[in-house]
């Protein structure tokens, strides 16, 4: 996983193929490294777990693991949708520990080449912080933003998450 | 220096044996003072410190052969009847035990460091001249001890046992070993004593290993069985579900699924007890080692104590047995210092000059139940009152408001004491605190029965076991939480409107107390739903010495559940310590009585504001 991720960021690799798992949040797709992810699911019973940040939907049960689970919408400060059937979590290790994403719908896996990642806009108008994004790729008929989590529960966000009163 | 012992599989085998054999050999000490005719007894201590010798000379630890080798001399005379058993001996003896576990723990250590093993050896070493007469033996050595010890004590202890032992012979008779039996009373606290073995004492505790398990081979076995039977049972459900699917026998399925379940619950039920089991060690590990504590404590106060161990068989979890030793060593301490009054005193009272502290542990349903019991002068509330807001600990105001069992409570504030002066046992005020917080790492509920000049009890109630929990299963506000039953003291219904509110806490009255209330719904922040309900329930919680009431709209049940942890991304979430996947599928998350009741603060805050 380590190399993969280093792989993206490095320009001596220019012409690697990466592979993305393509998914939706309120219209927008966004890309995430295939090797991130785990497995993907379907929408199940989630626990609410008290006190914790607003983005923490609450916990669920992966085959006798319990894991948390995050809205992305929320983390993005996007409008709260229903849950639907294309609803899915997608569950990926962060830093060394299994966490469930719930996102609108996934849609496919895709192969892009390293050269067609840009650097992230300087302005960005969405929630997203600016850190999280490890760049964008645009293709002729779609724009892909491609999001780095590692980086998304940086180290103090990940202090906060363990102290939240 | 370091280690050359080649083969480490062997030298980890010597150490696993040699740990095991030296924590027996404690508590046969012991026993053989109070026991000195037990010839089966000297023999297993002969023995042990033989295999102890054997093996350390095989591996070339030459300190240890040198230490072990005289004292296996000192105990072969005391076994031949040459020598006489007195405490003057036990406590060389034990000194010399303690050496070895030193060594022993430094070759675990991985390091051998020089030690001064003269000291102890030249001490062996005048029981072990046969020319002398025993008494001149005897005397010289009275004489050293002495010098040692700053304030000298009256010669009367010292005489009678020289005496009798010159007068009996060499060779042993039965008859003369009976004489022997009169002349040595059980731990003699007037006896000269020896303070240097406390010290590698507490060093010889940290022997205790803990890393690996010696599982008998049959509960091996039986678990094997188990597992088999497990795959049996899946094997029944694979055929089941395909017969199922190809639509054989549609119509029996829900007869066998029921059948199969209940196999399925069964098997997984013995399994389960299996593997507990083999994380089960008898909590004698932990007592064995108060009797020695005891022994010298009581010497050192110079008080007479007899101490009962009752239940000591009783099996508990590892994790439980490791933490409970530190817990127990204060209350024993704190019964031996605070509790008993001296031999004088006691005779003033009405009393035997011996007291007695009893050790008991036994089983109470899901529970593990350690009580330490003396009978010395109870615990004066007055007194403790008094020395509490002493010490600022307390208001006058808060102690007008308190019953007689929160003022026993105050007994755990740390920096508490009734001591005036600090002595190296007990005055600092941290024991009880100790007790408290380890009680409270184990869920567990310390009650104190009391009663002035007869004596106190201290119970100490504990999960048997930390993975898998009996549990009570509550609904807050369509919500499941499970409160371990372990901290669940009662449960009750009661009408809203009996609620009152005091200082901005509300609370209920319940029998003769006052019990502060926690409204579970507002603490996890659940949607309110059920408002118009006029009943609810009240799960009555104790953490450690304290308790608290926990509002929750309905009870569900009682089921055993299995621990998951809820990773480290909320881990130290408030009141919520786990979390466990019911029969459906679903997770419940497991309320944490200690942190709800060590957050009530905080939460009384969050309401106000």
């Amino acid at each position: 996983m380590e190399t993969a991720l280093t792989k993206l960021k490095s320009e001596e690799y220019g012409g690697e193929l990466i592979q993305l798992v393509s998914f939706n949040l309120e219209k927008e797709e966004y890309g995430i490294n295939v090797l991130m992810v785990r497995e993907i699911i379907r929408m199940l019973n989630i626990t609410r777990v008290p006190n914790t940040p607003r983005y923490v939907e609450g916990v669920i049960n992966l085959r006798g693991k319990v894991i948390p689970i995050i809205s992305l919408r929320r983390k993005f400060d996007l409008m709260e949708a229903e849950y639907d059937k294309r609803t899915r979590i997608m569950v990926m290790e962060v830093v060394g520990e299994l966490m469930g994403f719930i996102v609108d719908e996934v849609s496919e896996v895709i192969r892009i080449s390293e050269k067609e990642i840009q650097p992230p806009p300087p302005v960005v108008s969405s929630g997203i912080e600016q850190e999280c994004m490890a760049g964008v790729i645009n293709q002729a008929d779609r724009l892909l933003v491609l999001l780095d989590l590692e980086r998304m529960f940086s180290a103090d966000e990940r202090r906060m998450f363990s102290n939240v009163a | 220096m370091s280690i050359d012992c080649e083969d480490q599989e062997l030298l980890e085998g010597f150490l696993a044996e040699t740990t095991e054999l030296l924590e027996k050999l404690d508590d046969d000490l012991i026993s053989l003072e109070k026991s000195p005719e037990d010839a089966e007894l000297m023999n297993r201590i002969f023995r042990s410190i033989h295999t102890v010798k054997g093996a350390s000379s095989f591996l070339g630890f030459d300190l240890l052969v040198k230490v072990t080798h005289k004292t296996e001399d000192v105990l072969n005379r005391l076994r031949k009847g040459e020598l006489t058993l007195s405490s003057v001996i036990m406590d060389v003896i034990l000194e010399a035990v303690d050496l070895v576990k030193t060594l022993v723990a430094d070759i675990k250590g991985g390091d051998i460091v020089e030690r001064d093993l003269e000291g102890t050896i030249a001490k062996l070493i005048p029981f072990l001249s046969e020319s002398a007469t025993e008494a001149t033996v005897l005397a010289p050595v009275f004489a050293s001890l002495k010098e040692e010890k700053a304030a000298p004590e009256p010669d009367t202890a010292a005489a009678p046992q020289a005496a009798p032992a010159s007068a009996q012979g060499a060779p042993a008779a039965p008859e003369s070993t009976a004489v022997a039996k009169q002349s040595v009373p059980v731990p003699q606290p007037k006896a000269p004593q020896i303070k240097e073995p406390q010290k590698p004492a507490a060093k010889g505790e940290e022997l205790a290993d803990n890393s690996t398990v010696r599982v008998d081979v049959k509960r091996l076995d039986d678990l094997m069985n188990q597992v088999g039977e497990l795959v049996l049972e899946r094997n029944r459900m694979i055929q089941l579900h395909s017969d199922y699917q190809t639509g054989l026998d549609p119509t029996g399925f829900g007869d066998d699924f029921g059948k199969l379940s209940k196999r399925l619950n069964f098997v997984t039920s013995e399994l389960q007890m299996q593997v507990l089991k083999m994380r089960m060690l008898p909590v004698e590990k932990v007592f064995k080692k108060f009797p020695r504590i005891v022994r010298n404590l009581a010497r050192d106060l110079g008080k007479e104590v007899d101490l009962v161990i009752i239940g000591e068989e009783t099996e508990l979890d590892r994790s439980v047995v490791d933490e409970i030793g530190d817990p127990l060593i204060h209350l024993i301490r704190n019964a031996l210092d605070h509790g008993l009054e001296t031999p004088d005193q006691r005779l003033e009272a009405g009393k035997g000059s011996t007291g007695t502290v009893v050790l008991s542990a036994a089983h109470e349903g899901n529970q593990i139940v350690i009580s330490i019991k003396d009978d010395g002068r109870g615990i004066d509330p007055d007194r403790v009152s008094r020395k509490a807001l002493e010490k600022g600990l307390i208001t006058e105001e808060q102690l007008a408001a308190m019953g007689s069992r929160e003022i026993l409570d105050l007994l755990f504030l740390p920096g508490f004491s009734t001591k005036e002066q600090a002595t190296d046992l007990s005055g600092r005020g941290v024991g009880m605190d100790v007790v408290r917080t380890n009680i409270r790492k184990l869920n567990g509920i310390i009650e104190i029965k009391n009663e002035v000049g007869r004596g106190s009890e201290f119970i100490l109630k504990l999960p048997l076991t930390l993975a898998i929990i009996q549990s009570l299963l509550v609904e807050v506000e369509r919500e499941v939480y499970s409160i371990p039953l372990a901290s669940v003291i009662e449960t009750m219904r009661v009408n809203k409107n009996e609620f009152h509110m005091i200082g901005g806490q509300e609370v209920l009255k319940l029998r003769d107390s006052v019990l502060p209330l926690l409204r579970l719904q507002q603490t996890f922040g659940c949607e309110e739903c059920t408002a118009d309900r006029s009943t609810c329930y009240v799960v009555i919680v104790g953490v450690a010495e304290k308790r608290i009431g926990l509002i929750v709209t309905r009870l569900l049940g009682q089921q055993e559940v299995a621990i998951k942890s809820l990773g480290k991304f909320l881990a130290n979430l408030p009141g919520i310590g786990g979390s466990t996947i019911m029969g459906d599928g679903r997770v419940a998350l497991i309320v944490d009585p200690m942190g709800l009741i060590g957050g009530g603060e905080t939460a009384g805050v969050r309401k106000s504001a």
